[in-house]
């Protein structure tokens, strides 16, 4: 660029150049110091806790689908517990939930921030159930419970109010994370492989996996459905039934895994993309039970459903999720049934293989296909069977270069599609018959029907409970 | 073979076809392979921990009288030190020999190699735990013994600073990286490090203990102590590794390493490192060679089974075990198991590829067994090759034992010139309907000639492990790495053997020491062992390559001199 002196047309331009730059420069010192301070609803408070338990989930060695759904309902109980005293017309699971008959009530007459509380609370169960995470995890949950209290100290609020809310909130907590103890799960990571276990080995047995998620030889947690469900009825599900094992080609038990087998000769680019998506391996994911926990956290953002919303819908998702789980693994191992892997290699195809490693565990029923339908069926009832959602919990994720699939958000219009497609990502992978997925979604709901049966608000009564 | 687990097909094997295959052998005259474990005096066993991994064994002659011995590791049971006594007999010398601290441990692989170049093979002892006390997070260091020159050992752990390296660790091989003579070691490493005191063990470092580890590159300093060089060299990958075996595949007398991970499709596949020697560096060329194999590899054979000048790699598995053959330099490996007659489904550990008949070509061994604690007893494997394709054998030839096999060696046991084959085999967990036991199987039936090569390095390793050996027989030309470990957590006979088939003579013998140096000798009888001392001097083609270029340059300047003095009549 040449520069001639005096010429005017260079002048102006450069003065229009440097009027520019100090604008821009202003403009960018001022925001720096006036950035109005962020200050966070009570359900931004509430969904970010959401988020926290799914990071922490997520980021935590040796978890599984058991343990994390277990989770999920304490944590879901303690954000809808630390509010509840607060909202007249919502009713305290003190009571009413399996072992649960007290809990810490409010100071009568006493003011309480109940965001307050909540965030007390979250930060409390979470670094007690999940006492097993790393430091680093832990230095994430204090952070963003003092990023909430600074909010709530800041905004010329009364100390003493929000000092008891804080105190109120942990107490809370403390009181379940107590009565959880009993419940058969406490510190289940130290018991994920039983390794005096004697497996059965009749025809039709499940055997440990040769194509496998995990380098354990035993089945993971057998013992956990002798655990103590949250909801009484859900204790008392009778076992549903199993076809009875057959090796013959014209029966009914091996048109099941036929029809695997030949869904595997010809699965779609979607199915495959299906499978993936849902797969949720507790070692590189938030688990299944979290996906369902993060699908609620979805729907209240879009609905931006106030915060004592938030904190039923978490309860009502971490409770069915976490019966789901006992349930479907009683039964587990009551049949002992075999994978697809089992019967296929040995009756149909000696070659095959299945497009997704098989999980530690007997087949029947599925857990993918119980707790999708149980966190569906509590859905549907606080929102109604029609939903627009997006799930992109796994968008971002690098693609799978040895199955040639990407990760790619995807839509659903209701929230029964969301459980009948988890259920079927299992059949595409090749490591669930349609029995195990059928029975699962069966169960579940009826899991999902006794968790919305309990008593939520005054003014429902049992007759108004949606099927 | 299919797996099925009922009681009946256990009954099958057991009252059938495990008879029947005996009798098939007999009325075909002697088998093969002879089993000679009983009268050999090898009595051994692998005792697994919790269901897990092992065992291997390393060949190596202990005592420098010529006959090759055996370490084999035992796990929960001691390992044992068998001197070979000549006849085909083995004396268990374990007692008294100053190895007994590995009582001490759960021991898994082993490697032999001359650590300080004094001319005695030494011993290193990958361990996963102590069997002393129930540790909550089990890790322990491995061992490092010395040969003291007179059937005994040394422990020389802490002293070579290995005594802080606490680990879960699975295979050990030796490979000289840096071509400066002293014998390295790759060690894989199956669970990560745990470091801390056991007093600082709480429910965070409990759920830690089962992530993937890294593995330990161990460079030797002057035959004095070993020091990991991983991140040195820059590697961080971390996987479920059961070991590497140390391979020159790039043809350039440096040692590569190929690595094998556990779950290679759910963490780290397979690694294949190129060593950029000179430099102190290993680059992975897996993916662009296809070598980044997710399966869960267990054992590596390593050999050129179709005369190529290229090494291909046999790699065990859970079901399919994958034959990667080298398409040409610096092409993409292509698996061609099922397509040359390998297509089986098993569970295999320990390979080897030996010309076991002398028809030239590359035979392989599987040695198959069963994950625990399920234990269905599945037969090893023995591909005859002919012609380029291979033949499931083991009946007929007498191998197809259906213990728990595990790791697996060749060597010749009776210097009589074929290879004989020693199977690690595990002690059952549950009922099994079969005996499991270490097989010793000697060559009855291998007609054809035979060269058998030691190398004797002064510079480089005193066994020249790593270093290649190849031969011209006519038009054929047959290749063999000295080995430094691989099978499955095992060291096959650092003696190369090559069949000629009806050749008397081989034409010639190409030495290329690791780091370049060849010596050749040609017109070598057959049926006879050579050995080969490394020639003094240079090594490595670099130095060569400079010496020739500046010799030549100088004698250009002279050439060219003499001739312009010449034309311009200059007189002296």
């Amino acid at each position: 660029m040449m520069i001639h002196t005096g010429d005017s047309k260079y002048i102006l331009r450069t003065s229009l150049f440097v009027l520019a730059i100090t604008l821009f420069v202003g403009v960018l010192f001022t925001q720096c110091m006036e950035e109005p301070k962020k200050n966070f609803s009570g359900q931004e408070v509430a969904n970010a806790w959401a988020d926290m338990a799914l990071y922490i989930t997520r980021h935590t060695p040796a978890n599984s689908p058991t343990f994390a759904s277990r989770c999920f309902g304490y944590i879901g109980v303690t954000m809808y517990e630390s509010m509840v005293h607060g909202y007249s017309d919502y009713v305290s699971l003190a009571g009413q939930l399996n072992g649960l008959d007290k809990l810490p009530l409010p100071q009568q007459g006493g003011q309480y921030n109940w965001i307050a509380s909540l965030n007390a609370g979250q930060a409390e169960i979470l670094r007690t159930i999940y006492i097993q995470t790393s430091d680093i995890n832990k230095h994430k949950i204090d952070s963003l419970e003092s990023l909430f209290v600074n909010q709530f100290k800041g905004d010329g609020a009364d100390a003493e109010i929000i000092e008891r809310s804080i105190q109120y909130g942990k107490s809370v907590a403390a009181a379940i994370f107590e009565w959880s103890k009993t419940d058969g799960g406490h510190r289940g990571y130290l018991q994920n492989f039983d390794k005096t276990l004697v497996i059965p080995t009749t025809p039709g047995s499940w055997e440990p996996p040769l194509y496998g998620q995990s380098f354990s030889h035993f089945p993971l947690h057998p013992h956990w459905g002798k655990n103590r469900p949250f909801v009484k009825p859900n204790a008392e599900l009778p076992a549903p039934k199993l076809i009875g094992y057959n090796k013959g080609s014209g029966s009914d038990y091996y048109s099941q895994f036929k029809r695997v087998y030949e869904k595997s000769q010809s699965l779609t680019q979607e199915e495959k993309e299906t499978a993936l998506w849902w797969g949720d391996d507790p070692s590189d994911t938030f688990t299944p039970p979290g996906h369902s926990y993060y699908l609620g956290s979805l729907v209240l953002r879009k609905t931006n459903a106030e915060p004592i919303i938030c904190a039923e819908t978490y309860a009502r998702i971490g409770i069915a999720v976490a019966d789901a789980f006992i349930n479907c693994w009683k039964w587990k191992y009551q049949f002992y049934s075999e994978r697809p892997s089992s019967f296929i290699s040995r009756n149909i195809d000696e070659r095959w293989q299945s497009f997704w490693p098989d999980p530690p565990f007997p087949a029947f029923p599925s857990g993918h296909a119980t707790q999708a339908a149980a966190a569906a069926t509590v859905m549907i009832d606080l929102f109604g069977a029609e939903m627009n959602i997006v799930d992109s919990a796994h968008w971002g994720r690098s693609r799978d270069e040895l199955r040639n699939v990407d990760f790619k958000p995807r839509t659903f219009t209701s929230f029964w599609q969301v459980a009948e497609e988890t259920a079927n990502s299992r059949f595409y992978g090749g490591i669930h018959c349609p029995m195990d997925n059928e029975v699962g979604l069966a169960e579940g709901t009826k899991m999902g029907k006794n968790v919305n049966l309990l008593k939520w608000k005054k003014s429902e009564t049992y007759a108004t409970a949606k099927d | 073979m299919l797996l099925q687990k009922t009681k009946l097909r256990n009954f099958l094997i057991v009252f059938f076809v495990v008879p029947a295959s005996f009798g098939f052998t007999l009325i075909h005259g002697q088998p093969v392979f002879k089993d000679v474990t009983e009268e050999s005096g090898i009595h051994h066993q692998f005792a697994v921990f919790e269901g897990m991994f092992g065992g291997g064994a390393c060949v190596f002659d202990l005592n420098n009288d010529g006959l090759e011995d055996l370490y084999i590791t035992g796990g929960m049971n001691d390992d044992a030190l068998y001197l070979n006594t000549g006849n085909g007999m083995f004396k268990d010398i374990f007692k008294n020999s100053g190895l007994e601290k590995t009582s001490h441990y759960v021991t898994q692989g082993v490697a032999g190699a001359d650590i300080n170049k004094d001319g005695w093979v030494d011993l290193f002892i990958t361990t996963i735990t102590t069997r002393d006390s129930v540790k909550v997070i089990p890790r322990a260091e491995n061992l490092l013994f010395l040969n003291n020159g007179n059937s005994t050992f040394r422990d020389v752990t802490e002293e070579y600073g290995l005594k802080d390296l606490v680990s879960f660790s699975m295979g050990v091989s030796f490979g000289d990286i840096n071509a400066d003579g002293y014998p390295d070691a790759y060690i894989g490493n199956y669970f990560q490090d745990y470091e801390g005191q056991l007093s600082a063990i709480n429910d965070a470092t409990i759920v830690n203990a089962n992530a993937t580890s890294k593995g330990y590159l161990l460079r030797n300093v002057n035959g004095q102590s070993f020091s990991n060089v991983y991140s040195d060299y820059g590697l961080s990958y971390k996987g479920f590794g059961f070991g590497g075996t140390f391979t020159d595949f790039d043809n350039d007398y440096d040692v590569d390493l190929l690595v094998n991970h556990d779950f290679g499709y759910k963490a780290s596949p397979n690694f294949f490192l190129e060593n950029k020697y000179p430099d102190n560096e290993y680059m992975n060329r897996a993916k662009e060679l296809a070598m980044d194999l997710k399966i869960n590899a267990m054992g590596t054979a390593v050999g050129d089974y179709n005369f190529d000048g290229m090494l291909d790699y046999y790699v065990t598995n859970i079901r399919f075990n994958r034959f990667m053959v080298s398409q040409g330099e610096g092409k993409a490996y292509a698996d061609k198991s099922k397509e040359l007659g390998m297509g089986y489904v098993s569970i295999s550990w320990g390979t080897n590829f030996a010309d076991f008949d002398h028809d030239t070509d590359l035979d392989l061994f599987v040695a198959n067994g069963d994950l625990n604690p399920n234990d269905v007893p599945m037969a090893d494997y023995f591909f005859e090759n002919n012609n380029g394709m291979f033949t499931e054998k083991a009946p007929a030839v007498g191998l197809n034992d259906y213990g728990i096999g595990r790791g697996s060696v060749v060597f010749d046991m009776d210097n009589d010139g074929d290879l004989d084959l020693l199977v690690i085999n595990q002690k059952p967990v549950l009922n099994y309907p079969v005996n499991s036991q270490t097989h010793l199987y000697r060559n009855d039936a291998a007609k054809g000639n035979w060269l058998k090569v030691a190398l004797k390095g002064i510079d480089s390793d005193t066994h020249g492990i790593g270093s290649r050996v190849e031969i011209v027989v006519g038009k054929i030309k047959m290749i063999r790495e000295i080995d430094g470990g691989s099978s499955h957590l095992s060291q096959n006979s650092t003696i190369a053997h090559f069949g000629l088939g009806a050749a008397t003579a081989v034409d010639s013998v190409i030495v290329t020491w690791t780091g370049g140096k060849k010596q050749v000798l040609v017109n070598q009888p057959a049926n006879k062992m050579l050995v080969i001392t490394e020639a003094p001097g240079e090594k490595g083609n670099k130095k060569a390559i400079v010496g020739v270029v500046v010799g030549t340059m100088l004698m250009a300047i002279v050439l060219v001199r003499y001739f312009i003095t010449r034309r311009k009549g200059y007189k002296t």
